[in-house]
């Protein structure tokens, strides 16, 4: 394991941030830590970097104690801060050459790195920029180059796309994926799920400063997903109708809002067959139909009884 | 790694423009303003034009060649002139006089008389000068008539003016009492230097930004990056306060004396206390940036204006009524070392103030470090 945390308990005054909080990321994981804002995703980041003091726990990075002076493991560490941590006067190569030089002090070897890094995030027009001329977009990227330019082995992305334009934040998902490819491996915190369902390998779901799941997202989608979700187009249902159609084989919940008519099925097979033939022998002309898989969002309402983005 | 850190921190430090104003151009203007304004002053006092005089040509004054030979000598032209003589008929003496056109009228007779119109400081000059010429006079006859025998030596040792005091200054300059303003500017600009120590402080730090936080993460020891930083931000405040030293000495033509190199010991040291005195504002202060920045400002124009910015005499003031204030003033003990190098022979006192200077420094600097250099935060 490259990181491992364990009974990680850390208080903000009476405001308890993390609640035994324990995780592990193996290496050539992409991990997702996924939970909405203020979960504690970036109090565990911050603890394994040793930037927070903590109450209670365990951190070992790279298979030794973490510590601020954890020089060795720390030279394998990339961080991509939620914040952007870029100096205003210097120009985007200066800022990836600076941070890149606290890790590497070869000048040769950081100029062959800094034009890497300047390649991978697609600022090469952009390199004697000042961030003050950059657009939210670029700064990200620019964010992500001065954390990766090192080329670490374990690197800690910290939402790292929010207030992203979808072109930037294809860019930079499609980065991640890379370096993941050439070797590295990635915790990425983020509250949008989609992101983290398209780029993990495993899902942490957190919230109040515990863990609630762990699993790839097969595996999580798994724990709740005894059936499927079947949602029509029905113009004005009558009551009567959504009772009736609560009592066919496998129905567990049927919904009826907003012209959409939403039924959950337990197990079973050919439910859609049951559901359509019930509507025509009524006579009742639906539009389009539906069959849904469960979201890693149903996963955190089936688990917690609250919207992800809550 | 030092000159890695370092190079970076100056262009970090050196392209800041707010900074850069505050630190650098703000003191320039201020020297230009002090200068202008201490030039006026200075021409306003020293603008002399004769005394317009009239002398009545009476037989009395004709046959006076003693008293017309002092005129002359008074009346004619040149640096020294101090009257401008208008000799005339008593009718004529007494219109320009009420006309305004003479400070007054001269009638020579026994006594010699002076008729003014009004009182003034050119009046007074006039009675000062015939008191002065009867006194002589005076004096002159009574000794020649009691000691006859040696009239040519005792007439030529009263002709001297003499002094029995020298003025001596030990380091080639000519007194000047606006180097005091000047002083506590180079001293506020030392300190200024806070700005830089300032922002060092919460670029270092993973709780007040981001860039610290990123800084943290790295493998590099804490306190070298503290060092290197503070390495940086001195180097570019002596660079002000030098350019500033250029300005008054080279454009403004302030004269600081012969020992250029004490006065660049003086802005070293000064600058040290104001990197200084911005890292432990920067450190122990836990308020937002702007608060810093004011409490800064605040400091270091508190600690100017006791050391004479605003008004030269604040300086002996307050080492008359507070004097401990005036060693623990690092601006005041800027000034100081500044005013002993051009007064006093000695460098005793000038050693004492940079002593007392890097003593502060020192003791701001390791509790600075002490709170700085803090593994963990609790919180970010």
């Amino acid at each position: 394991m490259l990181v491992r945390v364990q009974n990680l308990v850390k208080r903000y005054g009476n405001l308890l941030a993390l609640d035994h909080f324990s995780m592990e990321v193996g290496e050539g994981e992409i991990l997702g830590l996924l939970g909405p804002n203020g979960s504690g995703k970036t109090t565990t980041i911050n603890c394994i970097l040793s930037l927070l003091e903590y109450d209670k726990g365990v951190i070992e990075v790279f298979g030794k104690a973490m510590a601020p002076d954890a020089y060795e493991s720390k030279r394998n560490i990339g961080v991509v801060m939620q914040n952007v941590a870029v100096f205003q006067e210097l120009r985007v190569d200066e800022n990836i050459d600076y941070f890149c030089g606290m890790y590497v002090s070869d000048a040769k070897a950081r100029r062959r790195l800094v034009d890497k890094a300047i390649d991978f995030v697609g600022l090469g027009e952009f390199r004697t920029f000042y961030p003050k001329k950059l657009s939210g977009g670029l700064l990200r990227r620019l964010n992500i180059a001065c954390g990766i330019a090192h080329e670490p082995k374990l690197i800690f992305l910290d939402e790292p796309t929010v207030a992203v334009d979808p072109q930037s934040r294809n860019k930079i998902l499609e980065g991640i994926r890379d370096l993941n490819r050439q070797g590295a491996t990635v915790v990425y915190t983020s509250h949008y799920m989609e992101e983290v369902e398209q780029l993990c390998t495993r899902i942490v779901i957190m919230d109040k400063g515990k863990t609630l799941a762990m699993g790839t997202k097969d595996e999580l989608k798994a724990m709740i997903n005894d059936g499927d979700t079947v949602t029509v187009e029905l113009y004005a249902l009558q009551p009567d109708h959504v009772a009736n159609i609560r009592q066919l084989p496998h129905v567990t919940r049927a919904e009826y809002a907003d012209n959409r008519l939403a039924v959950h099925f337990d197990g079973g097979q050919h439910n859609l067959l049951t559901l359509l033939d019930y509507l025509k022998s009524r006579d009742l002309s639906f539009g389009r139909v539906f069959s849904e898989q469960p979201t890693l969002n149903d996963v955190f309402l089936e688990i917690t009884g609250r919207q992800l983005r809550d | 790694m030092f000159m890695h850190i370092y190079k970076y921190r100056l262009r970090c430090l050196a392209r800041d423009r707010e900074m850069v104003f505050w630190t650098l151009i703000f003191p320039l203007i201020l020297a230009t303003m002090f200068h202008f304004a201490f030039d006026q002053l200075m021409g306003r006092q020293e603008a002399f034009r004769p005394i317009r005089t009239a002398v009545v040509a009476s037989d009395a004054y004709r046959q006076n060649v003693a008293f017309r030979q002092a005129l002359d000598a008074l009346s004619g032209p040149g640096e020294g002139q101090l009257i401008e003589l208008t000799v005339t008929d008593d009718r004529e003496a007494r219109r320009l006089l009420a006309d305004g056109a003479v400070a007054g009228v001269i009638t020579v007779g026994d006594p010699i008389g002076l008729t003014v119109s009004q009182s003034g400081i050119e009046q007074s000059i006039l009675k000062a000068v015939l008191d002065e010429y009867a006194h002589r006079y005076a004096t002159v006859t009574g000794i020649l008539e009691e000691h006859p025998a040696d009239p040519g030596g005792l007439l030529w040792e009263l002709g001297q003016m003499r002094s029995y005091t020298q003025q001596i200054s030990f380091s080639s300059a000519e007194p000047d009492t606006t180097l005091n303003f000047f002083y506590a500017l180079i001293a506020m600009t030392c300190l200024y230097g806070g700005f830089l120590g300032l922002r060092n402080t919460t670029d270092v730090q993973a709780d007040l930004s981001p860039q610290g936080a990123r800084r943290s993460v790295a493998p590099t020891h804490k306190l070298g990056v503290v060092l290197y930083d503070s390495a940086a931000a001195l180097t570019i405040s002596l660079a002000e306060v030098t350019v500033l030293l250029a300005y008054l000495m080279l454009a403004l033509r302030v004269n600081f004396g012969n020992q250029v190199w004490y006065v660049l010991l003086t802005s070293l040291a000064g600058c040290i206390a104001g990197v200084s005195l911005g890292a432990f504002i920067g450190t122990f202060v836990r308020k937002s940036e702007n608060a810093k920045t004011g409490i800064l400002i605040g400091t270091t124009m508190t600690m100017s204006f006791l050391a004479g910015l605003m008004i030269d005499t604040m300086k002996h003031t307050i080492a008359r009524k507070a004097p401990v204030l005036s060693y623990i003033n690092p601006a005041a003990l800027i000034t100081d070392a500044f005013y002993s190098l051009y007064v006093f022979a000695s460098h005793r006192r000038f050693f004492l103030n940079i002593g007392l200077l890097l003593l502060i420094s020192g003791a701001m600097c390791t509790l600075s470090f002490l709170r700085l250099r803090r593994d963990r935060y609790a919180s970010l």
